[in-house]
């Protein structure tokens, strides 16, 4: 057997060499949120929203606080110019009541999806970067929880408690929701603790916290953003559930509760439907819009999902068929 | 066969987590349990019947009684399906009430459910196939629209709309008030005819789900290289559509069956309760808002039940369906 | 920028009727920026009847491209942006869904890099042949069993195989099923994308026989597809290279062997260490590929080419603005270079 020199020439000093494809990145936070701000459906998505909260916000300013709650006017008015949305069967304002709602219903659901989201991150995380046992305990519990349905449990767990107040709702729901995303963010953080670049960095002896909030988690940024919004929805509908059926706190005003006086007193069946509609609408519209968002993240981190370009579009149907 | 063992044990694990958690729960809240029965029980219950405290503690432990052994007492009554006495529906035993309201929610659930995904997954197939065709502009954000409203809103605008001003279909109840349940036709009609609009809202809100996720693991797996050489086969444009894509593309959807189904089965209370519907959902209401613990209990553990069921199922479905589950 | 037409590209005398003709082959793929990207540029290229010829070039050149748009099977956001695609003289862009469908594996049939992924995993083998058949022609279930056994048989498999899944199934056998598949319609060409890459060197080469074998038999043309240019060498009547979405040398195979002429294609046939005679200096080909969405001015493989001096100022000016085309230096031997150019 002959030898053989290997020798490699070096590149021409003028021609850069051509960005390595390797196989993991580099997220940039930046890009992937300006590819999602770019994106028609989650424009939409955040559109939306920003006026649900701009509303919630300017709250006081348009509407009266106590006419969401109290008796202000003739009840069972349909919508009117002094009554936008019209009165409800105990005669305060469904207008006043949608504004304000609004406060309480984004609030819980922001903060429920917090608590969560943190804890399916944190599980999720450990799950998949402590592998074996720990794992197998975590992966159990989790599956567990899933399979439990979450609000039976709910109705079952609020019933009996005394307090209705904002935090009981939002740790209630905060701690039954994370199951979901855990399983998801474990999957996640698996597929990556196996790349190259946190081998590389476990060989080079960097510390695990250095590796999992500096390697692994900016990698999974954009997946946890969007399992926030899913819970973040997912508690939104659930606490305006409880609420609906009279386990939240009915002296308050909030999207379910409007919900659960227009049921209560029948306005559906007789015929009322301003009471019913615009508190439904606004729930509907703000998880409308948080799911827009969530399609526009996963448009933006896989591809073949994205629409194509309109003006080319009847080239494909016949090659492509 | 060991997956299958595995799959198994799992079950037999939430189940068992499941009874622990309905145990569990009345002991943790504040209050005592037999001290919230007590306060349902009316005077003249108890001076009728004195033996039901004693029974009641039997079954959850009274101040008299070590955890563990009213734990055990529990299983054991569990085992028996005996739940005890509904304090709401004094003197009915709670067994009886489940028995005669689970059937109506099985019935509606189970067909509406099918349904559900049956739709969801095809138009979500079709979608997928013909992209930026009909069922991708028209349906696929129309599904997704009626998704984001919750259950009972939509159940809401469907009895209005649909029960109330067109009239179409009753709007309460699971059979017509003079009609006596049986096994006859005019009962089953009634029966059905009562059921149509709970179930629409269920697959109304039920299938976008289906339809957003099956269009995305079609479009995945219409990247694959075997629809590309099924396609360079020559073969009818369905064909590869239903026998390569959809076939493989149904798996993720069916496994994701399961979570679906957990989360749903909460979102079909808010359905019967809106139309009045006797299933298990709406007693489950109804016991909570009167804490009857008994019946709250026991019915959270139906409602435990049914996913794992759901789950096993749908298990059996995915072996028959993936071969290479078969093998391994 | 120009394509070559028809008329410039010189073709040998006393060749029959091609097969295949690409007149100008543009593919495009469009990219998230709205910047299409050529990945077939402007290419001609003929494939005789009962010829095998082979298409080397390094991944990502657009040869797996050309193939799937000859098949007509390029998927979104590919889209063939000019050019023609004549089989047996028919404009293969201009027939219709029926016909195409009609087309597909009956004239032109496939074989794909990766039998795994080809495979439809939740079929059996026996059944992913019958549903071609009966797309094709009238024939019963149990006559396209039939013959899907002797097809089994002809590439040196079990015919009880039928029933198998294709997981079930090794690396080597699964390309053979593939082949068999492939064959199933007696087609005119058979395309073999990277036919034996995900393969031992052992199977690769059983593979090879077998393709020559059966190519002996039955006489269709092949089109073969690879990176690795000495598989070519042997298996080839012809051998075209591609480098960055175009042709750049094209000559029967020996020639190719013996005396390219492209420096793209020498550095090819240099990056060969022979296992025999004296201790060779080998040389890689310096740089990358280019990116196509902006590729080098003229030139495509000026960047890399060490013939490509700015002290040569004349050459240079050529290199770097004028795109090469196909011209006839020998017989049968075609090559796109500036510097053969003025050499003769």
């Amino acid at each position: 057997m002959s030898q053989v020199q290997v020798e490699i020439q070096q590149p021409a000093p003028s021609e850069p060499l051509a960005a390595p494809t390797a196989s993991h990145h580099r997220v940039r936070l930046p890009s992937w949120l300006t590819l999602l701000l770019r994106n028609h459906k989650a424009q939409i998505g955040l559109g939306i929203l920003f006026v649900m909260v701009l509303l919630a916000a300017i709250a006081p300013w348009i509407a009266n606080a106590s006419s969401a709650t109290n008796f202000v006017d003739l009840p069972r008015q349909p919508p009117s110019w002094s009554y936008p949305f019209g009165t409800t069967d105990q005669g305060s304002s469904v207008w006043a009541g949608v504004v304000f709602g609004a406060r309480r219903s984004l609030a819980t659901g922001f903060f429920a999806a917090v608590i969560a989201t943190v804890l399916a991150t944190s599980l999720g995380i450990t799950a998949a970067y402590a592998g074996g046992i720990v794992d197998e305990i975590i992966s159990l519990i989790t599956n567990v929880a899933i399979v439990i349905p979450a609000i039976p449990l709910l109705i079952d767990v609020t019933a009996y408690l005394h307090s209705r107040s904002m935090l009981t709702m939002i740790l209630v729901v905060g701690c039954l929701l994370w199951a979901i995303e855990a399983r998801i963010l474990r999957g996640q953080a698996l597929t990556l603790r196996n790349r190259d670049f946190i081998q590389a960095a476990k060989v080079s002896g960097e510390s695990t916290r250095r590796i999992v909030f500096g390697e692994l988690m900016p990698n999974m940024v954009s997946r946890i953003a969007a399992a926030f919004i899913l819970v973040f929805y997912i508690s939104i509908l659930v606490e305006a559930g409880l609420e609906f059926i009279g386990l939240g706190n009915t002296a308050k005003a909030s999207w379910g509760v409007s919900l659960y006086w227009a049921t209560v007193n029948s306005s559906v069946l007789q015929g009322e439907w301003w009471s019913f509609l615009f508190p439904g609408l606004a729930i509907g519209l703000t998880v409308l819009a948080l799911t827009l968002v969530l399609v526009g993240i996963d448009e933006v981190s896989n591809p073949r999902l994205r629409g194509l370009p309109k003006k080319r579009r009847f080239a494909f149907r016949r090659s492509a068929a | 066969m060991r997956w299958f063992l595995r799959r198994l044990a799992f079950y037999v694990f939430a189940l068992w987590v499941a009874i622990t958690l309905t145990f569990v729960i009345p002991q943790l809240l504040p209050g005592s349990p037999i001290g919230g029965i007590l306060q349902r029980l009316t005077p003249q219950q108890i001076q009728n019947n004195p033996g039901i405290i004693l029974t009641y503690e039997k079954i959850f432990g009274g101040k008299n009684q070590p955890l563990l052994k009213a734990y055990w007492t529990y299983l054991d009554h569990a085992a028996h399906l005996n739940f005890g006495i509904s304090t709401s529906n004094y003197p009915t035993p709670v067994s009886e009430i489940i028995a005669r309201t689970l059937p109506y929610s099985i019935a509606l659930v189970g067909i509406s459910f099918i349904l559900a995904f049956a739709l969801g997954t095809t138009i979500g197939m079709f979608a997928a196939w013909r992209r930026g065709g009909g069922f991708d502009t028209i349906f696929v954000p129309l599904f997704m629209a009626l998704g984001a409203f919750p259950a009972y809103f939509t159940a809401l605008l469907i009895m209005y709309v649909v029960g109330l001003r067109l009239g179409w279909f009753p709007i309460q109840h699971a059979y017509g008030t003079s009609i006596v349940p049986g096994f006859d036709w005019t009962f089953i009609r009634s029966a059905l005819d009562h059921g149509v609009l709970p179930a629409l809202v269920i697959v109304l809100a039920f299938a976008g789900g289906w339809v957003i996720n099956m269009r995305t693991v079609m479009i995945n797996t219409i990247s694959e290289d075997y629809i590309s050489m099924a396609q360079a086969k020559g073969l009818k444009d369905h064909r590869v559509m239903t026998r390569y894509a959809a076939r493989n593309a149904i798996l993720p959807p069916l496994n994701g069956f399961a979570p679906q189904f957990a989360t749903a089965v909460g979102g079909v209370i808010f359905v019967e309760l809106v139309f009045s519907y006797p299933g298990a959902g709406y007693t489950l209401q109804q016991a909570a808002l009167g804490k009857d613990l008994p019946l709250t209990q026991a019915l959270l553990l139906v409602f435990a039940i049914c996913p794992i069921i759901a789950i096993f199922i749908i298990d059996l479905v995915n072996f028959v369906l993936d071969p290479r589950i078969r093998a391994s | 920028m120009t394509a070559a037409s028809p008329a410039t590209t010189p073709r040998p005398f006393g060749r029959r009727e091609p097969l295949v003709e690409l007149r100008g082959l543009s593919v495009e793929y469009l990219t998230r920026t709205g910047l299409p990207v050529r990945a077939v540029d402007g290419v001609d290229l003929e494939i005789s009847p009962g010829e095998i010829l082979g298409l080397a070039g390094e991944s990502g050149c657009g040869k797996s491209t050309l193939a799937n748009a000859l098949m007509q099977i390029l998927r979104p956001p590919a889209q063939i942006s000019g050019g023609q695609i004549l089989f047996n003289g028919d404009d293969v862009t201009a027939k219709s869904r029926e016909e195409l469908r009609k087309f597909r594996w009956r004239n032109v049939s496939m074989v794909f890099q990766s039998a795994m992924n080809a495979l439809n995993p939740v079929t059996r083998v026996g059944d992913q042949f019958i549903d071609m058949m009966q797309a094709h022609e009238r024939i019963s279930k149990r006559e396209a069993l039939n013959q899907t056994g002797d097809l089994l048989e002809l590439v040196g498999i079990d015919r009880r195989r039928v029933r198998a899944y294709p997981h079930e199934l090794s690396g080597g056998m699964r390309q053979r099923v593939i082949i068999a598949m492939a064959l199933a319609l007696r087609p005119e060409l058979v395309i073999m994308d990277e036919p034996t890459t995900a393969l031992d060197v052992v199977v690769q080469r059983e593979i090879l026989q077998q393709v020559k074998q059966l190519q002996r038999e039955l006489g269709f043309a092949v089109l073969f597809i690879t990176h690795d240019l000495s598989l070519l060498v042997e298996i080839a009547n012809r051998i075209a290279i591609m480098y960055a979405g175009e042709i750049v040398e094209e000559a029967p195979a020996d020639e190719i062997h013996r005396a390219p002429r492209h420096p793209y294609t020498i550095g090819l046939m240099q990056s060969f260490p022979p296992l025999h005679g004296p201790i060779v200096r080998m040389t890689g080909i310096p740089g990358s590929p280019p990116d196509l969405a902006a590729p080098p001015e003229g030139c495509r493989f000026h960047p890399r080419c060490p013939h490509c001096r700015p002290e040569d100022s004349f050459l240079y000016a050529r290199q770097t603005t004028e795109r090469p085309r196909l011209r006839q230096v020998g017989e049968g031997h075609l090559v796109a270079c500036h510097l053969v150019e003025r050499e003769g």
